[in-house]
């Protein structure tokens, strides 16, 4: 027994190396002025500094939390109002929308935004409009995402018997929902919209062929650095990685808070 | 009784307002999901220098036959199946050892592999070409050292892709089969050592048939997320490279001219994988899951 714990550690001691060899490395690379040798010379933060007075660094972040942002915001609203018609008035409808919502798992970032870029790009309407196609595209690649986590929220809080309780009230249903449900979901709704994040945060393809040059997330912008100096780009790289990693820490304290609330709930 | 008529009927019209709520949702799906993929279907069928030919399978027929687009698809392919079996071997083997392991050091484990799991694309492509690039910081240690192996590899080749891909896959998979191996009991092991089995048999008899069905469905979100990747190895060797992904994006946007109706049937050849890995997954998870009903 003892014996096949020490293989464990063993192996997941491997593993953990591995992935993490290529993220210290470059955060060493990131500290020093050269590394031409066994051992980087010469410890600054030179590079920090001058991607932090960067004004095309700085555009960049604000423009990545805005094309984060706003198109979670309105997949949220959007599959929180379809999720209300179809399980309290059209059960029937659920298995329709589920299957639309999961579509996305299969075509992902390159053939998404292909086909939004044939097919809008040459018109002159509003759904031509550069920030208008990449938004949608957004709001599809996060819909399961988003879809998934609402609902198992909808499940764990036995939504018709509270709306039902909320009307014989003198509530209406719609108004219940948001009053009621929504707050008691929330914290599967922050889950979900993080994992959003993390995904759109991610994302290179989607912005490169459907943004007009003037619109670059982080992920561009550590692309076109590494075109020109490697210790720019390292600064950059330390930075989507520092956020990277902030994300899926409040993702996985959330997580594990709303599983020790279950346990003490179903303890008592 | 016509007031309670009247009474059912209101609720019911009042019960079809609420297809209201739906709208924006339908509205979203169909323009940006279900419009631009039967678009692309259909323009796959055109043809891209002649506008009034709407049903040819030229396009098709130029994939199949032009070398450079069969390169691609054939190196995806490799890669993709490459990364995918390197990847379940390694999530197979880590997720037993966090089984096997439960204290403190496997729950740093599992927060390496989240955090990890969201690091692919270009961040990936630039960590690894810090580390084996041409003055990749590993490849100069090599040189100090005389490590013959590691100078001679090339990092912007199909191999370095490879490496790349297999370390994406890695957290993923893991990740996923970990869930899976909580449904294996103590007992199944206590009882295979009681009749004389080892560990050897644990696994291949009870272990891993048990396991069978979350690999494959495992192996079907490895098969599909390497398939799609565009940004790791576009940020490695940009267009450099045949790969489906990068060659459907350049007949959209770039720098040579740009043939969309080509690019809809490469898309379509893709989406063609994917669907063959699916439905095949499926299949096998029917054949694999049989024993769970009876």
């Amino acid at each position: 027994m003892k014996r096949t714990k020490i293989y464990a550690n063993i192996v997941m001691t491997i593993v953990i190396v591995w992935l993490l060899i290529p993220l210290i490395a470059t955060i060493i690379y990131s500290l020093f002025e050269t590394w031409t040798g066994i051992v980087p010379q010469g410890f600054t933060l030179d590079a920090y500094k001058s991607i932090f007075t960067n004004g095309a660094f700085l555009t960049s972040m604000y423009q990545t939390l805005l094309v984060c942002v706003v198109p979670i915001l309105i997949t949220i609203l959007v599959v929180l109002l379809a999720l209300f018609a179809v399980t309290v008035y059209f059960p029937r409808l659920e298995k329709y929308v589920q299957i639309l919502c999961m579509i996305p798992y299969t075509i992902q970032g390159v053939i998404l935004s292909v086909s939004i870029l044939s097919l809008y790009a040459r018109g002159t309407s509003i759904f031509s409009g550069r920030m208008v196609m990449l938004f949608g595209a957004y709001c599809i690649i996060i819909l399961p995402h988003i879809f998934n986590g609402i609902r198992n929220g909808m499940r764990a809080v036995n939504m018709n018997m509270l709306l039902e309780a909320a009307e014989m009230l003198g509530e209406s249903k719609l108004k219940a929902f948001f009053k009621i449900i929504v707050p008691n979901i929330l914290t599967g709704i922050t889950v979900s919209s993080l994992l959003g994040v993390g995904l759109l945060f991610g994302d290179y393809v989607i912005i490169r062929n459907l943004s007009s040059s003037n619109v670059n997330n982080m992920q561009q912008f550590l692309y076109q650095s590494m075109k020109r100096s490697s210790t720019e780009a390292s600064a950059v790289f330390v930075v989507i990685m520092l956020i990277t990693f902030a994300i899926t820490a409040v993702v996985l304290t959330l997580q594990s808070r709303s599983t020790l609330e279950k346990i003490r709930n179903e303890r008592n | 009784m016509g007031k309670e008529r009247s009474r059912a009927l209101t609720n019911r019209n009042s019960k079809y307002i609420y297809l209201l709520a739906l709208l924006p949702f339908l509205f979203l799906v169909v323009m940006y999901e279900l419009l631009p993929l039967i678009m692309l279907v259909v323009d796959s069928f055109g043809i891209d220098k002649k506008p009034n030919i709407h049903f040819s399978l030229e396009n098709y027929q130029k994939i199949f036959t032009t070398l450079s687009y069969k390169t691609a698809i054939l190196n995806s392919l490799r890669i993709t199946l490459t990364s995918t079996a390197v990847g379940i071997v390694i999530a197979f083997l880590g997720a037993r050892a966090a089984y096997n392991s439960r204290g403190r050091f496997r729950s740093v484990f599992m927060t390496i592999l989240n955090m990890t799991s969201n690091f692919a694309g270009v961040p990936l492509a630039f960590a690894y070409m810090i580390l084996l690039g041409n003055a990749g910081v590993v490849r100069q240690i090599a040189n100090v050292y005389g490590v013959e192996f590691i100078q001679n590899f090339d990092l912007y080749s199909r191999s370095g892709l490879t490496l790349m891909y297999i370390y994406f896959q890695i957290p993923l998979s893991t990740l996923l089969l970990i869930p899976a191996f909580n449904g294996i009991r103590t007992e199944w092991n206590e009882a295979n050592m009681l009749l004389g089995g080892n560990s050897l048999h644990f696994w291949g008899k009870i272990g891993i048939p048990v396991l069978l069905p979350s690999i494959f469905s495992t192996l079907s979100v490895l098969f599909a997320n390497a398939l799609c990747a565009y940004a790791t190895a576009y940020a490695l060797l940009m267009n450099n490279f045949s790969l489906l992904p990068i060659n459907i994006s350049a007949q959209f946007v770039g720098d040579i001219r740009t043939k969309p109706k080509l690019g809809a049937a490469l898309s379509v050849v893709m989406m063609v994988i994917m669907c063959i890995v699916i439905l095949l997954n499926n299949y096998i998870t029917k054949k694999t899951t049989k024993w769970e009903k009876r």
